[in-house]
């Protein structure tokens, strides 16, 4: 047989078994689909908007009306509630019932002539994407009442020429992503995420199968036989990973900065490197459950590892070692590079590389450990 | 009842795959997973500046914006178009831009411009550079503002100052925000897949839905919430002491109570979903998966404000969304119970309701008419 019609026969092979079990089909239709759409639907709304503040008021004068007013007009926040007093307000944040408190205290109109005046800003820190948000609104916002206390107020009672600009003005921009959109940022990295865990625990059953069920005896795979068994879960995904890539670039318009075909590029070569991880754990272990596990523990932490989100870069050397041996940190930093900044093509390409080595450092010893295994009945049923 | 309970453990020991996941994953997580975070907080992020000045003040702000702890300077570059290669590169996450002039503003008692350009890449890695640098421009303001005084008079001191407080995770950490909400993640996903792979391989070894009587559907729930409230302890009690995160906020009965809840939903739907799990392996192919999006429904870092009100609605389904709420709220926030009262009665509906339906498919002997079908089409695919 030639090596096209070994690897076709891998191929319908596999299809047969699909079309006959419909949960494991569901591994590369229905599933990816729902916990993609989940996702994306729960982050469509991409920037924070109207997180609930409360305002407590200790001075009741126009500052707080203002600032009130202010609030309701920044896009970020939404006034919840006028507290009482502080407790009443902390119980509120400790409910949830708001993100952020805004303390006004007595007198600050006064102290803000002598230049003391001071407004307080509490935020609840353990939501860390909410409290950046009111953190850079209420900056702007305490910026533009402080413009219109110099102008209104202390031109007045100051002598004339006083009133002088502040000495330095910084301007500041996001570049490549101008509204400080997350979902660009989290869905872009979160698809990727879902996808490469799945991938990696369809290709793990379905090689892991073949020696739980001893069916390696009537298959007598062989490298051609056993590329044209994973061929169905790469081409699935592939087509998961377009979607995504058209879902977001396209139908929300975060646009390839770069290009689509370096980031599939960088797809494909994700994919094949996890079927390199998947064969050595099926090889090492011969034991579908155990393989399963592994893939948990290997690919289930990668989003936290990748250091897109979280700088991985003063973590322990550990995490260190562990994020480069993931194949996902380096399609992440692709990501950064092709979709978000759009880097030259001969700087982008660089996380290919890696995911190069990953692939034959895995793959070879994995490939040779379950050619192995599949002429040692011993190694067979192994739960 | 305790021959059940004492059942479960038996099959726990006997089996790795299963001690593995009910044993050793909270204790590999609970070092894996904060090691990623062990940074905690965002530091010398690299940055570029581009200084068309060169004056003596200009090269004071450099000074300055490179002692900061957030960012460290990498490189002086000649142009714009440079500092934005190395942005597109990423090997920058912040670019600081002095235009000619600056110097002479400031001695001429003008504002003198600058303009700050973080990478969209890394929204939290360049914002904590900028606000950084943002830092080190008040300082340089303050002199600025104290040679200009010696010319004309003292500028308008800013009104109002914004003090800052966190409230709840106070140092701000990143691992403090999510490892605590993803411990119980762990607890759930380590249940659902440890006794869902034991009902399953009991099912394949009976062949036939698996039957007990209400004692021993007792003894089941016992044992399943006894593994998780060990876990619970284990994770509230120990661990984030050891990896010193926020913790123990509300008194012990509070949260001991609290946590009995999250367990008791937690474990009806285990007992639930495991009831319907027919071979061995099924339940960590589908269930690894879910980690991530029900760590994303919960709501922890991606805020309720910001979802879609259907997606908040299906994520009440799951008892990690209440239960993360609830059990952050008292562990880290220190709230009390009377604080998360809808919480609480999310968690008891769902306890009450999954309970029911497994009681009922665990003590009814046929299980649910549709049931024969699928078990013989799956029995025949997995042979």
């Amino acid at each position: 047989m030639s090596v096209f019609a070994r690897i076709s026969n891998g191929f319908a092979r596999e299809l047969r078994f699909l079309a006959r079990n419909p949960w494991d089909l569901a591994l590369l239709t229905w599933l990816p689909l729902a916990l993609c759409a989940i996702i994306a639907w729960q982050l469509s709304a991409g920037v924070i908007r109207d997180l609930p503040v409360a305002l407590v008021d200790q001075e009741r004068g126009a500052l707080a009306r203002d600032v009130a007013i202010r609030i309701e007009g920044a896009p970020g926040l939404r006034l919840a509630y006028h507290a009482q007093d502080m407790a009443e307000a902390e119980r509120m944040a400790r409910a949830g019932a708001v993100e952020a408190i805004v303390l006004i205290p007595r007198e600050v109109t006064a102290r803000a002539f002598e230049g003391r005046g001071q407004i307080t800003l509490y935020v609840n820190a353990a939501h860390s994407a909410a409290s950046s948000t009111i953190q850079r609104e209420l900056a702007g916002i305490i910026g533009a009442a402080n413009g219109r206390v110099a102008i209104e107020q202390m031109a007045a009672v100051l002598p004339p020429g006083t009133v002088r600009a502040a000495p330095l003005a910084a301007s500041s921009a996001i570049a490549f992503n101008a509204p400080a959109s997350q979902e660009q940022q989290l869905v872009s990295l979160l698809h990727p995420a879902l996808l490469h865990l799945l991938f990696m625990l369809a290709v793990v059953s379905a090689f892991g199968r073949e020696l739980r069920d001893a069916s390696v005896a009537e298959w007598r795979p062989d490298l051609a036989a056993m590329a044209g068994k994973a061929a169905p879960y790469v081409l699935a995904f592939m087509v998961w990973g377009a979607l995504a890539t058209g879902y977001l670039a396209g139908l929300r318009g975060w646009t390839l900065a770069g290009g689509p075909a370096l980031l599939m590029t960088g797809y494909l070569a994700m994919f094949v490197a996890y079927t390199g991880v998947a064969l050595l754990l099926v090889g090492a272990t011969r034991c579908m459950s155990q393989s399963l596990s592994l893939t948990g523990l290997y690919a289930g932490a990668s989003f936290a590892f990748a250091g897109a989100i979280f700088p991985v870069d003063q973590a322990s050397s550990f995490a260190k070692v562990w994020a480069e041996i993931l194949p996902f940190t380096h399609f992440a930093r692709l990501i950064a590079l092709d979709w978000v900044s759009g880097a030259e093509a001969s700087v982008a390409v660089a996380p290919l590389l890696p995911l190069a080595i990953i692939m034959l450092v895995t793959g070879v010893p994995g490939a040779w450990l379950f050619l192995r295994a599949s002429r040692r009945p011993q190694d067979w049923g192994r739960r | 009842m305790w021959a059940a309970f004492r059942a479960v453990f038996a099959a726990i020991f006997a089996d790795r795959a299963a001690a593995l996941l009910l044993l050793g994953a909270p204790l590999l997580y609970a070092v894996l997973y904060p090691s990623a975070y062990a940074g905690e907080i965002v530091e010398d992020v690299p940055v570029v500046v581009v200084d068309m000045d060169r004056t003596a003040a200009s090269r004071d702000l450099i000074i300055r914006a490179g002692a900061t702890q957030q960012s460290r300077i990498v490189a002086s570059l000649a142009s714009p178009a440079e500092a934005e290669r190395w942005l597109a590169s990423d090997r920058a996450s912040a670019a600081i831009l002095i235009p000619e002039g600056y110097g002479r503003a400031i001695a001429q008692g003008r504002s003198g411009q600058i303009v700050l350009t973080g990478s969209g890449a890394h929204l939290l890695r360049s914002s904590s550079a900028l606000g950084g640098i943002g830092a080190a421009l008040g300082s340089t303001a303050r002199e600025a503002a104290f040679e200009q005084a010696r010319a004309a008079g003292p500028a308008a001191p800013p009104a109002m100052q914004l003090v800052t407080r966190p409230l709840f995770n106070t140092r701000e950490g990143y691992g403090a925000a999510v490892f605590p909400g993803v411990a119980f993640v762990i607890v759930h996903q380590s249940l659902l897949l440890g006794l869902a792979l034991l009902a399953g391989t009991a099912r394949e070894r009976l062949g036939a839905p698996l039957s007990v009587t209400p004692a021993q559907f007792a003894g089941l729930g016992l044992a399943a919430a006894m593994i998780a409230m060990v876990q619970v302890c284990w994770f509230a009690g120990f661990v984030f002491w050891w990896q010193d995160y926020p913790r123990g906020a509300a008194p012990l009965w509070q949260v001991l109570a609290g946590g009995m809840l999250f367990v008791a939903a937690t474990a009806a739907l285990v007992l639930l979903l495991a009831s319907l799990f027919r071979t061995r392996e099924r339940p960590l192919q589908l269930g690894l998966g879910i980690s991530l999006p029900l760590f994303f429904l919960s709501g922890l870092t991606w805020p309720a404000a910001a979802t879609p009100a259907p997606v908040l609605w299906l994520a009440r389904l799951f008892p990690t969304t209440p239960g993360l709420e609830l059990m952050v709220g008292l562990n880290q926030m220190g709230g009390s119970l009377a604080d998360y009262a809808a919480a609480l009665f999310n968690l008891a509906v769902l306890a009450a309701v999954f309970g029911a339906l497994a009681f009922w498919r665990w003590t009814s002997p046929r299980g649910l008419p549709a049931l024969p079908v699928r078990a013989a089409r799956d029995l025949s695919g997995s042979a």
